[in-house]
């Protein structure tokens, strides 16, 4: 878009300088402000042509025919500048090809098949014979109206009479002239009905055109003189014409395929995170939700992975689902005024199927992410405050025993005798190391790290004030899976004791397809969640980081599974 | 006699700081688990010197201290705690008229070093 708005520009720009030059030069007539006026609207016809999506190609070739035929004023601009007039001649020899690259490239802006390609290869040659030789030997006559009076840059220094090869010329281009119009009757023949009435406004302007062209040619031949100008005006007609007719095309073509057809050859180019946008425009709302299903997660997420609920939507809005209600491929959350169009909504959604299917692989990779950043932070998190937490036992515990233990050794220098000091510095004392002990086995428990994970379990089960019937084998496992396996438990087992208002618990581990699945379960009240900034997040953190999941399950009343998978090789 | 009272959480301390307190000549007139009761009971007590730990399960001790300077007639307020000087920084500022003595150098010579004479 930004190509051909500077493109368009630059045509216009050229015009203005036909405009002004020629009036400089007293030559301008009412022909020259038609054709500056029909080139300005045309640049506009192209430009609007360009905001389509999959239409710029075409509008770029529209105007880059402007363009050339722009600059095929030079030589009357500047009549006597050798520069001017060495571009005009190319320019000239160089129209009817781009003339013929535009039409036959409709709609899409490319050539079609090898047909197509000769005829534009073709033109493109004899229009250079065709100028080359006015640009090798044109010398000027004297003549003081004409255009151009000097000679190209290319100038050979040595002319000879060409009047003969300007017949011979246009006898090539009469038949080029043909084969272009047999081209285009071949391609309307071949045409189904619909398509047809999408290439009749363009046939109408190339009929026009190539009348004007060969009438100029049939002109050149006899050596006649056409009345009154007629075929100026034919020429400079076209330069309206024919976009007005590519455009007119160009509506009928997308009246007939309606807004899927723009959403079809859309998405067929959208970028990864561009269905949302793609919808919202085909259905015209502009506040449109896109939520990709993923059922890994049994989630929704936007194109970008972030987390959504469609059902949370808000007011007058309301959620289209796309795909089998059971296993939904994605949802639309839109204003609810657009059921009205269900067929078209539903279309849609069809016709977005293949690009939903990406954009959901794509969500999912970047909700991985998401996810990844958010409980890496969490963990930094989580250990930090275990960091603080360890100070902080660590102050309020062995050592205000231990400065407890000095008070007392204190008064025993001057009391050695008093054996209920002595009693109290030993009690200190014993705390103390009890305390140091505990606090070692909530860093890292000696059992784990000696007797492996089943062990440590059951010491775990031993110390806790309910009952807990532990089904574990004497497998050991990677010392971080065995860490976070044990923590786990322990953080469940005193989850239960807080909460779960039960007396007993049961802790199973067990090797099973190259995976370690422990399940921690009671049978009290329930209730328990994940939340952000609960233990229970901490834990689904632990356990993702050494590659396993862990489900929660607890319904009210219904007691409490944690059920945890890690792989763990065979 | 110099009247002290003892503020601290943690009763052990507060058992043994008391008697180390008597062996250094000193009367204990009274002991304080946290900020509330330790302002009542210098208020009702009027001691000569307060022991005040820094932290206070309900209060900061550094509070309590700026009160019972300002008080009429005030205490010598020696604030205590487990923690070093160095923990707390060389360009901290202890409240105007406090001193400050870490718990591992209590002892009956720092104690008689610290205490104004009335």
């Amino acid at each position: 878009m930004r190509l051909a708005a500077a493109v368009g520009a630059g045509v216009v720009a050229l015009w203005a300088v036909d405009v002004v030059r020629q009036n400089e030069l007293g030559v301008g007539d009412a022909g020259l402000a038609f054709y500056a006026v029909a080139g300005v609207v045309s640049v506009g016809v192209a430009l609007a042509i360009a905001r389509h999506p999959g239409r710029e190609r075409l509008a770029l070739v529209i105007l880059g025919w402007l363009f050339v035929s722009a600059l095929d004023d030079l030589a009357v601009d500047w009549p006597t500048s050798r520069s001017a007039t060495t571009v005009w001649m190319l320019a000239h020899g160089l129209q009817p090809a781009v003339y013929g690259l535009m039409v036959l490239s409709y709609p899409s802006g490319r050539l079609r098949d090898r047909g197509d390609r000769a005829l534009v290869g073709a033109a493109t040659a004899l229009g250079l014979v065709w100028m080359g030789v006015p640009l090798l030997f044109f010398r000027p006559n004297g003549c003081a109206v004409c255009a151009p009076r000097v000679s190209s840059f290319l100038y050979t220094g040595t002319t000879f009479d060409y009047g003969f090869l300007g017949k011979v010329f246009a006898a090539c281009f009469i038949v080029i002239g043909a084969a272009f119009v047999w081209l285009l009757v071949r391609r309307l023949a071949a045409a189904p009905a619909g398509a047809r009435v999408t290439l009749l406004p363009l046939g109408f302007a190339v009929l026009f055109a190539t009348a004007e062209f060969v009438a100029q040619r049939i002109v050149t031949l006899g050596g006649w003189q056409a009345p009154f100008g007629v075929l100026d005006w034919l020429d400079r007609g076209n330069a309206l014409v024919l976009p007005l007719a590519i455009l007119v095309g160009l509506a009928e073509i997308r009246r007939r395929r309606g807004p899927l057809g723009d959403l079809v050859v859309e998405l067929r180019t959208a970028q990864p995170g561009e269905v949302r946008l793609a919808l919202a425009r085909t259905l015209g709302d502009p506040t449109l939700e896109l939520a990709l299903w993923l059922p890994d997660r049994n989630s929704f997420v936007r194109e970008d992975g972030t987390p959504i609920d469609p059902q949370a939507s808000g007011e007058r809005r309301t959620v289209t689902t796309i795909g089998p209600a059971a296993e939904p491929l994605a949802a639309i959350v839109h204003d609810e005024r657009l059921l009205g169009q269900r067929t078209l909504l539903e279309a849609a959604g069809s016709a977005a199927h293949l690009a939903l299917e990406n954009a959901r692989l794509q969500a999912e990779l970047r909700a991985q992410l998401v996810e990844l950043n958010a409980s890496r932070s969490r963990i930094l998190a989580a250990a930090d405050a275990e960091r603080r937490r360890l100070e902080r036992d660590l102050h309020d515990g062995a050592q205000q025993r231990l400065l407890a233990l000095g008070l007392a050794l204190q008064l025993l220098r001057e009391r050695a005798d008093d054996p209920a000091l002595l009693e109290q510095a030993h009690a200190e004392l014993q705390q103390a190391l009890r305390e140091l002990r505990d606090l070692a086995r909530g860093i890292h428990p000696t059992i784990l790290t000696e007797q492996g994970l089943g062990a440590a379990v059951r010491s775990l089960a031993d110390r806790a004030p309910i009952a807990v019937s532990v089904h574990a084998d004497e497998d050991r496992y990677a010392s971080s899976i065995e860490a976070a396996v044990y923590f786990l438990v322990a953080e469940a087992l005193a989850n239960v004791v807080k909460h779960a208002q039960t007396g007993a618990a049961i802790v199973s581990l067990e090797r099973r397809d190259g995976r370690l699945v422990v399940d921690v379960s009671d049978d009290g009240r329930g209730g328990a969640t994940a939340a952000a900034d609960g233990g229970l997040q901490g834990l689904v953190d632990r356990i993702a980081a050494v590659g396993g999941t862990l489900t929660i399950t607890s319904g009210h009343g219904a007691g409490t599974t944690l059920h945890a998978e890690i792989p763990c090789g065979s | 006699m110099t009247r002290i009272l003892i503020v601290d959480d943690h009763p052990s301390f507060r058992r043994l700081a008391s008697q180390l307190v008597v062996a250094a000549g000193y009367a204990v007139v009274g002991e304080a688990a946290d900020a509330a009761s330790a302002l009542d009971e210098a208020a009702r007590l009027r001691p000569d010197v307060v022991l005040l730990d820094v932290v206070l399960p309900d209060r900061s001790g550094l509070a309590v201290a700026g009160e019972l300077v300002s008080s009429p007639d005030p205490p010598q307020v020696v604030l205590i705690s487990s923690r070093s000087r160095s923990d707390f920084g060389e360009s901290y500022e202890w409240p105007e008229g406090c001193s400050f003595l870490p718990k591992h150098e209590l002892t009956v010579t720092r104690l008689k070093e610290l205490v104004r004479q009335p």
